[in-house]
């Protein structure tokens, strides 16, 4: 019963541990910065208005144009790792193999828990590595990519 | 034949030689018209846009904010039963007519937009038929443009787009006879004559041709020379093209009046500039007012000279009338019209200077400087105008106040602001000094002063980037320290207090900014291990190999700053500073867009470490002032700056969303006797107050671990221990010790929980 009581205290702590809260007033505020928990999906309409044009303009081989509105959209939400994962793909699409590496590796410092995000962002940065020419270092990355899990 | 005589010989030659050079001349003239008018191209300036503002539900701006916005783009208030230009406003709704608009990514059409407001924000945005919409940008707002030679600004427009009552007041006014003579009207000449000597003269002699060829090949010298050169001329232009062509380029060409240092010129701006309008919409009344102008801008500049303005546009209707080309109705109609000329919005070659030279130099880069000038290149900046008239008013109002309180006399403190997005690297707003339509020395960008603390975190980041070394509790020497070197004299830092401290935990030694524990620190990580980081926060300048350079003894531009911050706000990814986005030609064909680029610089971990301590400077150090403007769970990161006998004062720090940095002090490097603290933070503090804040909330990184701390110790700490604090660690690296108030079972139950969080955290997502 204890040890199921503790438990239970534990995966409130683990939950507690995602949700940003202001310290208790008197209490020595917690100093790290807490994430806010990572969403992929959008509740702004207006970012997903702007994700759904980006793709059709993917679709469509209009690649500067979906790269501009896949930067809209960050700028309303500069925090969602689908986003800097999408321009990631547009970026390897144009042919920009070290953006698209920078780019998803940006994606990933927001993907939080989305291990399925990491993934794919990781097997981007292999994709993009085996383009420039980089074997070893492609590999790695999909080893990075199989660990996501 | 018979023989001439000598004289007569000598005559005929002389008029020979005559008629040749009169013909060669001719011919030259003839030359030079038909090459540059045919050529006819208007040089045009670069035009340059602020960012659009796209609505959107949940956008975190309140409605008075976006009127100001509406304002300054000439919008008026009212609603009106046609046309677009206007806002109204009822309660907590908007109803906008925004105008049409060619983006870069194509032309969008004029709409109306119903955008109602929840407190601070936005709730919803809808069309005119009642349908959401989910996201709406606005046009532009043109903050100026990049002036051909004498500042001329014009905007080019098709005779087709000019309106009737436009071109029948003209030429009632001008040149009557304007459709049939051949360059020059002698009717017109004897007519002038006459009425002024009647001395009811509305009329100069001069016909359209002529004034043309005046504006467009003369230099505007009076002498008879010049008076028939413009005559032949005239006659040649009449000769090879017809009159639209002729009234075309006029109506493109004439001088319209002076906005500050910007000269208007033709039709098209002029109707832009004074009504708010494209020029097919103009009235006859504004008409007969732009029309009435041509004869002397200045002097019957509506805003100065509003009654002799209204006096001179009822004289050009009442010709007009009297020529037959307006009915008696439209004639009374226009005569009772009040000027109707827009609120005087002088902005001169641009009303943000200091922005538009960081455009300026970003283009140059990759335009001809030439074609900046002439091509009507369109420029779509970053620019927010509702950050940079915040910045711009608190610097001015916050200087103002410290002249007061210092009483040092003129000239006044200066100031310099750089706002970014700190996820993007586009600059929003940049201010060059207290006086922001001064066209002249750009702090911002130009004035390299002396950083002091504010170089203090790249020296943490080294330490935080070996964690086996350096920890945030990680205990630093804050005693009297000399450091010598070769052919150097001996470096004894001291602090700010003049106190020494001791042993401090690193993180207090960043959050009250200890000058020799940082000092002992740098050395010991090595000169060249903290330039490089410096490096790779993205400041290119060259470092003096000093170890004085530890302690900010380094010049770097207010701009320059915000590079280097920039990389830590964006976790570790330089992001260069942005301030086009995208650049299309006259017409808005895209020629360049200018994206993100990000490149991983630091590793995740010690990037979340030092902006946990630049929080701790904030929420605990030389930064905690800020609380009078900031909510503490903004959780800001900063770091205020303060050289030698306060010279400078700094403050640089970003919340979720914003980046910025505040440089004050004098022109001359006069000693301020204002801290960072005292007088950077207010401003920084004031101004992003104003702009709402996002909290600060940064990812955690995979090899980042919390642990609670005692304090006092610096040791792992347990529930037992009163005061203790979770800190982040890169995993493994945090003390073992355990803290005297810690129990062994209280270790335990620790340890077991943090292995549990993590566990749980894997297994159900974090």
């Amino acid at each position: 019963m204890r040890i199921l009581a503790a438990l239970a205290a534990l995966a409130i702590a683990g939950c507690a541990a995602v949700v940003p809260s202001p310290p208790p007033p008197g209490s020595a505020p917690a100093p790290a910065p807490e994430a806010a928990p990572p969403s992929s999906r959008t509740e702004n309409p207006a970012v997903a208005g702007l994700l759904d044009a980006a793709r059709a303009d993917v679709a469509s081989g209009r690649l500067v144009n979906a790269a501009a509105s896949l930067e809209r959209a960050l700028r309303i939400e500069p925090r969602n790792p689908r986003l800097w994962a999408e321009l990631a793909r547009v970026r390897f699409k144009q042919g920009d193999y070290a953006q698209a590496e920078s780019t998803a590796r940006r994606s990933n410092s927001w993907a939080g828990s989305d291990s399925a995000l990491r993934a794919e962002n990781w097997r981007l940065i292999a994709q993009s590595r085996e383009a420039r020419g980089d074997g070893e270092g492609a590999r790695t990355a999909l080893e990075q990519a199989e660990r996501q899990r | 034949m018979p023989r001439l005589h000598l004289p007569w010989r000598l005559l005929r030659f002389a008029l020979l030689s005559l008629l040749l050079v009169a013909a060669g001349f001719t011919f030259y003239l003839d030359f030079r018209v038909r090459s540059e008018f045919e050529g006819r191209r208007f040089a045009l300036p670069a035009r340059i846009y602020a960012r659009p503002l796209e609505l959107h539900a949940g956008l975190k701006v309140p409605l008075p904010d976006i009127v100001d916005e509406l304002k300054d783009e000439g919008y008026r208030e009212g609603r009106q039963e046609s046309g677009d230009g206007w806002f109204y406003r009822s309660g907590d709704e908007l109803e906008i007519a925004v105008r049409p608009f060619v983006f870069w990514d194509g032309p969008q059409p004029a709409r109306k937009l119903h955008v109602a407001f929840d407190g601070k924000a936005v709730a919803s945005v809808k069309d005119a038929d009642g349908k959401s919409l989910s996201l709406a940008r606005l046009e532009p707002m043109a903050i100026g443009g990049i002036y051909p030679a004498n500042n001329e600004d014009r905007v080019l427009v098709r005779l087709s787009e000019v309106p009737k009552p436009l071109i029948d007041t003209l030429i009632a006014t001008e040149d009557r006879n304007f459709y049939t003579h051949h360059g020059f009207d002698l009717r017109g000449i004897a007519r002038a004559a006459w009425s002024t000597v009647r001395g009811a003269g509305t009329q100069g002699g001069s016909t359209l041709t002529q004034q043309l060829v005046k504006n467009f090949f003369l230099t505007p010298e009076r002498t008879l020379t010049r008076k028939g050169t413009e005559l032949v001329m005239a006659v040649l232009l009449e000769a090879h093209y017809d009159k639209n062509e002729i009234l075309e380029t006029y109506l493109n060409e004439i001088y319209l009046g002076q906005d500050r240092d910007r000269a208007i010129h033709g039709v098209g701006l002029a109707a832009l500039h004074y009504f708010g309008k494209t020029v097919d919409h103009l009235t006859l009344a504004e008409s007969a007012l732009l029309v009435g102008m041509v004869k002397g801008p200045a002097v019957y500049d509506p805003y100065r000279h509003p009654q002799r303005a209204l006096e001179r546009r009822n004289l050009v209707l009442r010709e007009t009338r009297e020529r037959g080309a307006i009915t008696m109705q439209d004639y009374a109609a226009a005569r009772a019209a009040p000027l109707g000329v827009n609120a005087r919005n002088a902005m001169g070659t641009s009303p943000h200077p200091a922005f538009l030279e960081l455009v300026h130099r970003q283009l140059r880069r990759e335009y001809d400087e030439n074609d900046l000038r002439s091509e009507g290149l369109r420029i779509f900046t970053t620019l927010d105008p509702r950050v940079q008239g915040k910045a711009e008013s608190v610097l001015a109002r916050r200087l103002a106040q410290f002249d007061k309180e210092k009483r040092f006399g003129s000239p006044g403190l200066e100031g310099a602001v750089v706002v970014t997005d700190s996820q993007t690297g586009e600059v929003e707003a940049l201010v060059g000094g207290r006086d922001v339509k001064f066209r002249g020395f750009n702090r911002a960008l130009d004035a390299a002063r002396p950083v002091g603390s504010l170089l203090k975190p790249a020296i943490y980041l080294t330490a935080l980037s070996e964690p086996s070394r350096y920890t945030l509790v990680t205990r630093l020497d804050d005693n009297p320290f000399v450091w010598k070197s070769n052919g150097a004299p001996d470096w004894e830092p001291a602090n700010y207090d003049k106190k020494f401290h001791g042993e401090v935990p690193l993180r207090t030694a960043l959050a009250q900014s200890y000058n020799v524990a940082t000092a002992r620190l740098g050395t010991d990580l090595g000169l060249d291990r903290v330039f490089g980081t410096i490096k790779r926060l993205g400041i290119e300048r060259e470092m003096k190999p000093y170890a004085s350079t530890l302690l900010g003894a380094i010049d770097l531009s207010p701009f320059e700053v915000a590079q280097m911050y920039q990389t830590i706000a964006s976790g570790g990814f330089r992001t260069p500073l942005r301030a086009i986005r995208e650049v299309t030609t006259q017409d808005g064909k895209p020629l360049k867009r200018y994206a993100i680029a990000v490149e991983p610089a630091f590793p995740p971990e010690p990037m979340y470490l030092i902006t946990a301590a630049m929080q701790g400077v904030v929420r605990e150090g030389t930064g905690q002032a800020l609380k009078n403007w900031i909510p503490p769970d903004t959780a800001v990161a900063g770091k205020t700056g303060t050289t030698d006998e306060q010279r400078d004062a700094w403050f640089a720090g970003f919340t979720g969303d914003r980046l910025a940095v505040v440089w004050v002090g004098y022109d001359d490097n006069r000693a301020a006797h204002l801290s960072g603290a005292a007088s950077a933070l207010p401003v920084w503090g004031e101004m992003m107050s104003a702009l709402g804040t996002e909290p600060l909330a940064l990812p955690k990184p995979d090899g980042i671990e919390q642990v609670l701390i005692d304090p006092a110790s610096g040791l792992r700490a347990d529930s037992g221990c009163p005061g203790a604090t979770e800190l982040p660690f890169v995993q493994g690296s945090a003390p073992a010790e355990r803290a005297p108030c810690a129990t062994s079972v209280g270790i335990v139950v620790e340890q077991v929980k943090q292995r549990a969080k993590s566990w749980l955290e894997r297994l159900f997502g974090r």
